[in-house]
């Protein structure tokens, strides 16, 4: 163990992902807030955090929950959600190839949008996969660890806060900073758009289903948009 | 459901599905390739499902009813920034700044 936490690889990950943990301060802050108002304890909150492991889906759980959501939607609404991890999952596993299983096993756990998106970078630069697996296991450390305190804070501090300082708005921006950039070309734009007028179309679903059926939606119009495109390239 | 238990099933299960697919592709389909549909269809879940969760928390937050909304001229300030820069805390610090003055000159405005 310690001749992994001494390698370059690992050191340059978990520094180089800590500027990314500054800037999930607040998200990580508000989820813990938001675990608050959804009452829960405070060990109920740090496993959200700690099992969980992903800002969106806690404060997607937690706002379905105070909203009186049934179990079912809040479990179906998450796993769409996460269905983003299959993706990553599949891009990552050359990269952890030369990892031993309970290796692999261990560092999937903290598979993020964040770390995810440094360790491809580092492998695509470097093609050198068992540089990028530590790079990728010392971002994960750097975010988890540094998540856990984000949201007990959070979860402590949240009525402190002043409600005019709109820490809330924090959630919006962490994802349009995923977002922006996975809008390069026209499909992905179409798959955004539908989902963003489905979602204020059905919002008089019960439930919040109009979160979870406007995702599937702009995910089957972006789909169905490239499938269309090929068949009239191929024409 | 009683509050606590219902918690608990959330996080378990959750916690449970984000696992697998985690997992899914770096040990237990390690040696398929993904199927071309479903590799197509994932590439739309990061824009569609993002979309989805953005919109509402921007255009219908739950803080009473404003003239003017100063969260939908910051967010696309964030989106800039965001495009350009490819930083979360850049986006963060624009947005902040954003909503933060759009907030106080609509205050002195009105």
């Amino acid at each position: 163990m310690r001749r992994v936490l001494n390698t370059p690889d690992f050191r340059a990950g978990f520094v180089e992902m800590l500027p990314a943990c500054l800037g999930l301060i607040p998200f990580g802050l508000v989820c813990g807030v938001g675990a608050a108002a959804a009452g829960a304890d405070v060990l109920e909150a740090l496993g959200m955090s700690a099992i969980i492991f992903s800002g969106a889906a806690q404060i997607l759980a937690s706002q379905l929950l105070a909203a009186g959501a049934p179990v079912a939607v809040v479990i179906l609404t998450c796993a769409v959600l996460g269905l983003r991890f299959l993706m990553y999952s599949a891009a990552m596993a050359p990269v952890l190839r030369t990892l031993s299983a309970p290796w692999q096993r261990a560092v999937s756990f903290l598979l993020t949008d964040q770390v995810f998106a440094a360790s491809i970078r580092k492998f695509d630069a470097h093609g050198d996969p068992r540089g990028a697996a530590l790079h990728f296991l010392g971002g994960g450390m750097a975010l988890w660890s540094t998540w856990q305190i984000d949201n007990v804070v959070g979860y402590f501090a949240g009525n402190v806060i002043p409600a005019a300082w709109s820490l809330e708005f924090t959630v919006p921006l962490c994802f349009i900073a995923l977002l922006a950039p996975a809008l390069r070309g026209v499909l992905p734009i179409i798959a955004a758009t539908t989902a963003g007028v489905a979602v204020i179309a059905l919002a008089g679903l019960p439930m919040r289903l109009n979160l979870v059926v406007a995702g599937i939606l702009g995910i089957v119009a972006g789909t169905a948009a490239e499938l269309l495109r090929e068949r009239w390239k191929a024409r | 459901m009683e509050g606590t238990l219902k918690l608990w099933v959330v996080i378990v299960a959750v916690g449970a599905i984000n696992y697998a697919s985690r997992l899914s592709f770096i040990a237990f389909f390690a040696r398929r390739t993904m199927p071309p549909l479903l590799a197509r269809a994932l590439r739309y879940v990061p824009p569609a499902m993002l979309m989805a969760l953005i919109v509402p928390m921007v255009v219908a937050p739950d803080v009473g009813v404003q003239a003017i909304n100063p969260r939908i001229p910051a967010a696309i300030v964030a989106g800039i920034v965001a495009w350009f820069t490819r930083s979360s805390l850049k986006t963060m610090v624009a947005g902040m700044a954003a909503l933060w003055l759009l907030q106080a000159a609509l205050a002195r405005l009105g």
